[in-house]
């Protein structure tokens, strides 16, 4: 017998509803204007929002119409390359199609890319650059990329990949179903931005910086995920090229992801040394290439990308 | 599932909402089965284990009740401390001693000894929930309690989702009654129960979360080189994070178990007001500390006996408890920290009264030498901290090695600005709880007053609280 709920009226009952209500309309309060702010306000959702749509409508040109490109990677590239400069330098061999997005890695791209395929997207070549560091990371970004890059079976999918657990993987699920969930800390970081001075330095950094595993641990996760992408791609009629931007003493690493790419039997492009760049061409965080930077990986690409595209599988790397 | 998990309250809403529609037996049997579905969301396997840990002393309990004239009454006992500590100390500290014995040996020269190593992963909330299996089998040996009789109460007691992972750990005495009475809906209890989860939330994801952030760059290097700067926003960013963390996690635990009409001690009771470690103590992790005291400290004779002796029993206390938080070197001198500033206290400043174990110390010194004392325990305590967090000895040593060095970056402003940010509203909540002696702010307010509150506290969630899952400080523990 459920004797123990009492029938009483008490000002605590009443106030317990209340509070139970605000509750409720604060969620959905909530939603509403991360919806509204997000779809305002967002420059991030705004450019990959527009970039995807556009993506998704990409289809294998006829012979003799420039080769349909879609390229895809994280800030290395969204700084590093001009996008209108590098159309216009390559217009008569090439139609870009970018999707850029900061802080996405392998996962991002690889269920990003699925979804994409899915949705019928049929480029003729895909390019994918993102720094070493960011291939190899063990994450999805929390926000953005489950909204606009997953759908429930890709976040289901990166979850299982990442042996994420049942808390985190029902928090990405949700970063997929809301949008307050998915940019709430894009939230905390544009009111953070506005009250602590100096906010954007700070935490570029105290962003924690993944360390890169052992050579060999290192070439065979990056060929196990070369050669993924790889097959995604095929399936799809789509050549995959493997762009390689340049960042401070990652010559190193660079060297080896090329060689792991041309053990996956895939083109791998490094279109400028990283070791033939000084600090002028870097942005004060150390990471990005500046204007000058990128006008000069541009032009390289310009002269590099083309040649990939129409040509078999080669050694790319310009030097 | 983490108690800042949406997935938590998609799990706690239906519970409540089912659990008081039922009468007293099905609500027990309703919560031992969602317990260990709580449970075994992480890993359905470690339930067997806790399952199985539980039956072993609930069967041990009927046969060493004193009432009992068995004459194997004290070795039923002594398997059961056994069995209990054998298998807390294989699955969490089996591959620490193998690998410090291991250490013992090069350093002797004797390399290539093959020592076996298990390599599993430590089953959530062994530490607690052993202890609480501990008092239980301990007080009904003693006589202090009447065993269960029935399995169903004894599991929920062991098992009840909210104190499950990471405390507060529950007392037999206390919690054991609460399920073999009828519970009854006390609205206002209940309303007091969600202003705790609030309270919990803001201070895990608002406090606890953002100076995560500062901590772990401070402790991971990407301030550069530790020194003096560096080392005051890593130890007393992580004193908040760590403070922020457990007390939110207690409080939503402690809000929880009032949905449920079940009342947990208060665990912390604003531990940064201590004016010595000894206060701390009392005030900080207060299941821990008041389990150790009446299971560990008075065992070993407590505060009888020379002071030589009450300093040993201090400094073995002490290091078990540094010990329990993990298997590391790094927990053992934080221990031996605490422990040695204990004994000292003690040396120097000898208490003039014995004082009851709940009631905190009322301070006569002046308010200048009560908060210049207040600021000293607080920096010892960060002091220890830096052992607590670093992942080894020699990076802790390396760690505060750099206090020497002055060098300023203009981040560091930006850093302290942050730091102040999330710590000082926190401050100012313990130093009104402190003085009003309640259990969240303005808990004597009129409803509406603190309905607005509650409004006001989702928006403040809303607007600081990261993407970032960051994990409960304590579920590692």
């Amino acid at each position: 017998m459920p004797s123990s709920i009492s029938s009483s009226k008490s000002p605590a009952l009443v106030y317990l509803r209340v509070l139970l209500g605000i509750c409720a309309i604060l969620v959905l309060l909530l939603e509403i204007c991360a919806n509204y702010l997000l779809k305002q306000d967002s420059e991030t959702y705004a450019r990959v929002s527009q970039q995807y749509a556009e993506a998704v409508k990409v289809r294998s040109s006829r012979s003799g119409e420039p080769a349909s490109v879609l390229m895809v990677g994280n800030s290395l590239l969204m700084e590093g390359i001009d996008v209108d400069r590098l159309q216009e330098l390559t217009s008569s061999k090439m139609r870009i199609y970018p999707i850029f997005l900061e802080a996405t890695g392998y996962y991002d791209w690889l269920y990003g890319l699925q979804r994409l395929f899915r949705q019928g997207a049929r480029p003729q070549v895909v390019v994918l650059g993102v720094g070493v560091n960011s291939f190899l990371q063990n994450s999805v970004r929390q926000d953005y990329a489950p909204m606009l890059f997953f759908d429930v079976r890709d976040v289901l999918g990166a979850a299982a990949d990442l042996n994420l657990d049942r808390t985190a993987t029902s928090n990405l699920l949700l970063a997929h179903l809301s949008v307050f969930w998915d940019t709430r800390s894009v939230i905390r970081t544009q009111v953070l931005r506005r009250m602590v001075p100096h906010c954007k330095e700070l935490f570029s950094l105290v962003k924690p910086k993944p360390a890169l595993p052992p050579a060999p641990e290192l070439a065979a996760i990056t060929t196990a995920r070369i050669r993924s992408l790889r097959q995604l791609c095929e399936a799809h009629g789509a050549k995959l090229i493997l762009l390689v931007p340049p960042t401070p003493s990652s010559e190193q690493s660079v060297r080896q992801m090329a060689i792991a790419s041309e053990k996956a039997g895939v083109d791998s492009l490094v279109p400028i040394d990283p070791a033939t760049l000084s600090e002028r061409f870097y942005q004060p965080d150390e990471l990005h290439l500046n204007s000058e930077g990128a006008a000069l990986f541009t032009s390289a690409l310009a002269t590099y990308l083309p040649v990939e595209i129409g040509g078999p599988k080669s050694a790319s790397s310009p030097d | 599932m983490l108690f800042d998990s949406p997935a938590y309250f998609l799990f706690l809403i239906p519970v409540v909402a089912v659990y008081w529609r039922l009468s007293h037996r099905a609500q027990n049997i309703f919560l031992l089965l969602a317990s260990y579905f709580f449970y075994g969301w992480w890993d359905w396997r470690f339930l067997a284990l806790m399952i199985a840990s539980t039956t072993m002393d609930f069967l041990i309990a009927q046969r060493i009740t004193p009432s009992r004239t068995d004459s194997n009454r004290k070795k039923w006992f002594i398997f059961s401390l056994v069995l209990n500590f054998g298998i807390l100390g294989v699955f969490k500290y089996f591959d620490f001693f193998t690998g410090s014995f291991s250490s013992v040996l090069e350093t002797l020269g004797i390399h290539h000894i093959p020592l076996p190593l298990i390599r599993v992963i430590l089953p959530p909330g062994i530490s607690f929930y052993t202890f609480q299996e501990v008092a239980y089998i301990v007080d009904v040996y003693k006589g202090r309690l009447e065993p269960a009789k029935s399995f169903l109460d004894y599991g929920l007691f062991i098992s009840l989702f909210p104190h499950l992972i990471a405390g507060p750990i529950q007392r037999p005495g206390h919690l054991l009654p609460q399920v073999q009475k009828d519970r009854t809906f006390d609205a206002d209890r209940f309303f007091d129960g969600l202003m705790l989860i609030f309270s919990g939330l803001v201070r895990k994801c608002v406090v606890a979360d953002n100076c995560a952030l500062l901590a772990n760059a401070a402790f991971g290097g990407q301030f550069g080189p530790s020194n003096f700067w560096v080392v005051l926003i890593g130890t007393y960013a992580f004193a908040w994070q760590v403070y922020g963390d457990f007390s939110g996690y207690s409080d939503i635990a402690r809000g929880s178990a009032q949905l449920l009409g079940f009342h947990f001690m208060v665990n912390f009771r604003q531990p940064y007001l201590s004016h010595r470690l000894q206060e701390f103590w009392r005030r900080w992790h207060i299941s821990l500390s008041t389990w150790l005291r009446d299971y560990l400290y008075i065992p070993l004779g407590g505060s009888a006996g020379g002071e030589w002796k009450i300093s040993r029993n201090l400094l073995v206390t002490m290091v078990l408890a540094g010990l329990w938080h993990g298997a590391n070197w790094t927990f053992v001198v934080f221990g031996a920290i605490h422990g040695t500033v204990l004994a000292a206290e003690r040396y120097f400043f000898p208490a003039k009264t014995k004082q009851k174990d709940a009631a905190l110390p009322q301070h006569s010194a002046g308010v200048f030498s009560l908060w210049a004392q207040r600021i000293l325990t607080f920096n010892v305590f960060c002091l220890s901290l830096a052992f607590f967090r670093a992942t080894s000895l020699p990076a802790a040593v390396q760690f505060l090695a750099g206090l020497s060095n002055f060098a300023w970056r203009t981040e560091y402003a930006s850093a302290f600005f942050m730091l102040c940010l999330f710590s000082i509203p926190l401050f100012v909540v313990d130093l009104l709880m402190e003085a009003s002696n309640q259990e969240y702010p303005f808990a004597t307010a009129p409803y509406s007053v603190r309905t607005a509150l509650a409004a006001f506290t989702l928006i403040i969630l809303a607007l600081f609280s990261g993407n970032n899952l960051n994990a409960f400080v304590y579920f590692q523990f």
